[in-house]
């Protein structure tokens, strides 16, 4: 990148715009830059922000975010698990952020009365595979992505392949029982696991890192029955707010080095409060 | 006997979750329940608690006393804040 005239005919320099801010580059400068050196634009982008040169679409994250984690968010993999009321947000917001690689599973499609709240649910994508519509959302913003779609259940036999390289997984899911399934792959994979809940104007996040089962611990009875009734009755205020603490807390704990372990969020939007509880075992 | 506020030394404040509000009509999220200990009353559990407020208990799956984690068969005292939580794994 640094290399002199003759070894780079197409020098970074050329692509970038002075801000008061400092110097960024455009996504096509990188596109372009990107084919020129044959290589991926998140390389481009990854070696820019090393020398504090920002693209464009995340100069406005200065200040809340240093180059050197955006550099670390550009190189991790998160699997979203599930992509219907709060895995559309946080897939996005994952994508506005900057990480690098998605892979976003969920077994269903979308349907009318899904239109509330799900973040990629539009009346033209009704009966598409909602996996596969967040796929194109997350990709209308952020083409440079690497985003793998499955149209599957999260089941005990596809865990442990979905898990493979995965640095974080959000568990989006809708269903208690299935929930604590992944927790305990997750933790048997040494992936940790930003988990969120919703039902009607409230949330509940929670992101311990210490490899203990904080589902197991906040709902210790085993039959917590599926409750795939209960995601319906929410709406879109309260599924973007609980996705946005999600991503929150996996920000705090990768960009900020913060530890929430023990800590259950509860967001109340019919107050509205965020109010921090902590969980018990272990302590 | 419950009262929407405000928390006395003689009372404890309770806070649903979703579905559990619906047990107790004109329950107020901003300001919770109140409820006054009988005089010589001490302590009760959580149970005992949700229970007097017509609580189903086999509906309540979190329960956080000051906000920390307990238990149905925890004791409540004069002054605490307990909140009480259904099941919650929409998605």
């Amino acid at each position: 990148m640094n290399g002199s005239a003759e070894q780079s005919p197409a020098p970074a320099g050329d692509f970038l715009k002075k801000t008061p801010d400092g110097p960024v580059i455009s996504a096509d400068g990188i596109r372009r830059l990107a084919l020129i050196r044959k290589c991926r634009e998140r390389e481009v982008m990854t070696e820019l922000l090393r020398q504090d040169i920002w693209p464009e679409r995340f100069s406005r994250c200065r200040g809340t975010l240093s180059a050197q984690s955006l550099v670390r968010l550009l190189s991790i993999k998160v699997l979203v698990a599930g992509c219907g009321g709060l895995g559309g947000y946080v897939a996005e917001f994952l994508a506005r952020t900057g990480v690098g690689a998605l892979t976003l599973c969920d077994p269903d499609s979308f349907e009318e009365s899904n239109l509330n709240r799900q973040r990629f649910c539009t009346e033209r994508t009704l009966g598409m595979a909602k996996a596969e519509a967040c796929r194109n959302g997350i990709l209308d913003i952020a083409s440079y992505m690497d985003v793998t779609v499955h149209i599957e259940a999260l089941d005990e036999k596809n865990l442990p392949v979905l898990l493979s390289g995965v640095d974080v997984v959000m568990d989006c899911l809708d269903s208690l029982a299935r929930k604590k399934m992944l927790e305990t792959a997750a933790a048997h994979a040494g992936v940790p696991c930003v988990q969120g809940s919703v039902a009607r104007n409230e949330g509940l996040v929670f992101f311990d890192g210490s490899r203990r089962l904080p589902f197991s611990i906040i709902y210790p009875d085993e039959e917590t029955g599926n409750l795939e009734g209960a995601s319906m009755h929410t709406h879109a205020v309260t599924a973007a707010g609980t996705a946005a603490l999600m991503v929150s807390l996996l920000l705090r704990r990768l960009c900020h080095d913060k530890n929430d372990d023990g800590r259950l969020f509860h967001l109340d939007l019919s107050v509205p409060e965020l109010e921090t509880l902590c969980f018990s075992a272990g302590d | 006997m419950s009262r929407a506020g405000p928390l006395l030394p003689m009372s404890v404040q309770i806070k649903l979750s979703t579905t559990l509000r619906d047990c107790v009509p004109g329950y107020v999220p901003e300001t919770g329940l109140f409820i006054d200990l009988a005089e010589g009353e001490a302590t009760l559990t959580a149970g005992e608690l949700a229970q007097r407020i017509g609580l189903p208990l086999e509906e309540i799956k979190i329960v956080m006393i000051n906000s920390r984690q307990n238990d149905l068969a925890s004791p409540v005292r004069n002054g605490d804040r307990v909140a009480y939580f259904p099941a919650v794994g929409g998605g």
